[in-house]
């Protein structure tokens, strides 16, 4: 794993990519540092780690898109693939990789509140707590990112998919308000995503017993939910986009609250992603 | 050493490569003959583990390919027909990190660094950027790759297609001296090439293995067709009458004439008949001197045509 991660390391600064990402986001974090802090001379600086959240829409696909992409098409994954790694260690070792180039750009911003501190008071804990929510959220899009860059052989592709599949996370929270909240809805949803799981299951194992049996346990287990309590689909499409609503959790450490459940989801939801990048690349070599 | 075992890869409807099977002892240079899309990379792909057969299993020293995997990658080294390079690294960095995948402690790995630098010559590229290097020089750093850990076994996927002629030649006589230490599977499209340098022959064509024999039992069972090209000093018509008059000819045919005043022809010998010598008696009889004659190898095509059909003879 140490050997990959340092052979991605180095190659983020053998190519423009680590620079066009350290530079694009240290240019988009001073600008708001400059405008939010220094030129109303105020000490609020954990405005600026939430507002500038939005650029990682733009640097994360830049940051990612290779990952995987370039050794399928390189066939330099054969070299990966047939030596004795895991695949579980080279995607860890890629991921930790990006998140290293991640964390130095963030270490760099630590300066702002730094300079700030020379001047006036700053909430030094409220500051701690909020980097820790901004490094997760950036940590967790990254896994995004890699999954996505796993699934092609082609950076643009990869790019442009991951900065879609960023900006729906972005957008969910207010998709969710339109969202109707009543019992059919929910009913016709859980429905959608019992017979979707099982659309899935036939399209990889082709095996029409299996997914036909997993669609009717799935619609059983709605049915049997609606029977003993049926006030749990009130809500149900709202309550399952909320669990991928990374922003959602963030906005606790905007307002100084650090507690466990956020930080754990977010560690949960990268390791999600890595898993089902270590899944898409066992797979293709099944197939 | 190396067991195949009743291999099957298919992708969807197509079967790549069917009911494979054969067994490779330790210290033979083992080589795998097939045209392009014969099965050749997908069989050696399944060996080394990049890709899973659909049916089948393999083993390597004892060790089942789906069962212990990494012991399976550590007693190999694996030469793709694309050498899998990093374009942004230099030759000593690339070295080095495959050293570090394969998990090599530092002593073992400055020892066995040099000593590969200084096999396949490339001392003198190390601190070179691989992508500013020659197709020649890629093509060493991938058989470089290849050796890092002293793996037992080689495999190694067209390992001289690119290259230009000298360079072809010290390849070979690279592998045939690897050979002595490795157990070596090497495929080509090329019969020559595996002659020279194999001790053992499979020829494989649409999936399915045609032929296994030593290089000179197989050219044995191929020369039977004697097939001569030759240039002769005369008279187009009456050189080819007289050599279709001959015993033993079964076809002549004239190619064009190259050099004024001669004619060249093929001819086509009866099965198991040496007809050089009644050529050569015959023309110089008639006073029409044989400028030269020489026998045409086969290509690959007439190869796997007449394996194919003689298979079908002795089943």
């Amino acid at each position: 794993m140490l050997a990959v991660f340092k052979r991605e390391l180095k190659a983020y600064f053998a190519s423009p990519t680590g620079y066009i990402f350290m530079g694009f986001f240290l240019l988009i974090c001073g600008i708001f540092f400059a405008f939010s802090n220094l030129l109303t001379a105020s000490p609020e600086y954990i405005s600026v780690l939430s507002s500038i959240t939005f650029v990682f829409l733009i640097v994360v696909p830049v940051l990612t898109m290779r990952l995987m992409s370039e050794e399928s098409r390189q066939k330099t994954d054969q070299l990966l693939l047939t030596s004795p790694l895991s695949v579980t260690s080279i995607v860890l070792g890629k991921y930790f990789a990006a998140v290293a180039v991640f964390l130095i750009t963030v270490l760099i911003t630590c300066l702002y509140p730094v300079i700030l501190s020379f001047f006036g008071t700053i909430a030094v804990w409220e500051i701690v707590g909020g980097y820790i929510g901004f490094f997760l959220l950036g940590a967790a899009f990254i896994s995004i990112g890699l999954f996505i860059s796993s699934l092609t052989d082609n950076q643009v592709i990869a790019a442009v998919v991951t900065f879609g599949a960023l900006l729906f996370i972005w957008v969910l929270d207010w998709i969710i308000q339109g969202i109707p909240t009543d019992k059919i809805s929910g009913i016709v949803f859980a429905c959608a995503l019992a017979v979707g799981a099982a659309a899935l299951v036939y399209f990889t194992t082709r095996n029409i017993f299996v997914s036909a049996t997993i669609a009717i346990i799935g619609l059983g287990i709605i049915a049997g939910i609606y029977f003993t309590n049926q006030y749990f689909f009130d809500g149900f499409i709202v309550r399952t986009l909320e669990w991928f609503s990374l922003l959602k959790r963030y906005e606790n450490f905007m307002m100084g609250i650090l507690s466990l459940s956020p930080i754990v989801y977010y560690i949960t939801f990268s390791a999600v992603f890595l898993f089902l990048t270590v899944r898409v690349i066992e797979k293709r070599r099944w197939s | 050493m190396i067991q195949v075992i009743d291999v099957t890869k298919r992708y969807g409807q197509h079967v790549a490569v069917d009911h494979v099977n054969f067994t490779v002892e330790q210290g033979e240079i083992l080589g795998f003959l097939g045209p392009n899309g014969a099965g050749k990379t997908t069989t050696m792909n399944i060996i080394t583990g990049y890709i899973s057969a659909t049916e089948g299993s393999v083993k390597v020293d004892g060790y089942d390919i789906l069962e212990e995997p990494e012991e399976v990658k550590k007693r190999i080294g694996y030469m793709p027909e694309f050498p899998p390079l990093y374009m942004d690294m230099t030759v000593q960095e690339y070295l080095d990190f495959v050293s570090d995948i394969k998990k090599l402690d530092r002593a073992t790995k400055k020892r066995s660094m040099e000593k590969i630098m200084d096999l396949v010559k490339i001392g003198h590229v190390r601190k070179r950027l691989i992508k500013n290097l020659s197709k020649g020089y890629k093509q060493r750093v991938g058989l470089a790759q290849a050796l890092i850990g002293a793996p037992p076994v080689l495999i190694l996927d067209e390992p001289t297609v690119g290259l230009d002629p000298k360079q072809i030649i010290e390849i070979r006589s690279l592998i045939k001296e690897l050979g002595k230490e490795h157990t070596i599977i090497l495929s080509s499209h090329i019969l020559p090439e595996v002659s020279a340098v194999c001790g053992r022959v499979i020829i494989i064509n649409k999936g399915k293995i045609v032929a296994s024999d030593t290089p000179e039992n197989l050219s044995k069972r191929l020369s039977g067709t004697g097939r001569l090209s030759l240039r002769v000093a005369g008279p187009e018509k009456q050189v080819l009458k007289l050599v279709r008059e001959l015993e033993g000819v079964k076809n002549a045919e004239v190619q064009g004439v190259k050099e004024p005043g001669t004619v060249d022809i093929l001819v086509e010998a009866e099965k198991d008949i040496d007809i050089r010598r009644p050529l050569f008696y015959a023309l110089s009889r008639a006073e029409y001197p044989i400028l030269y004659l020489r026998s045409v190898d086969l290509t690959l095509e007439e190869i796997f045509l007449q394996v194919t059909t003689e298979e079908r003879e002795v089943s």
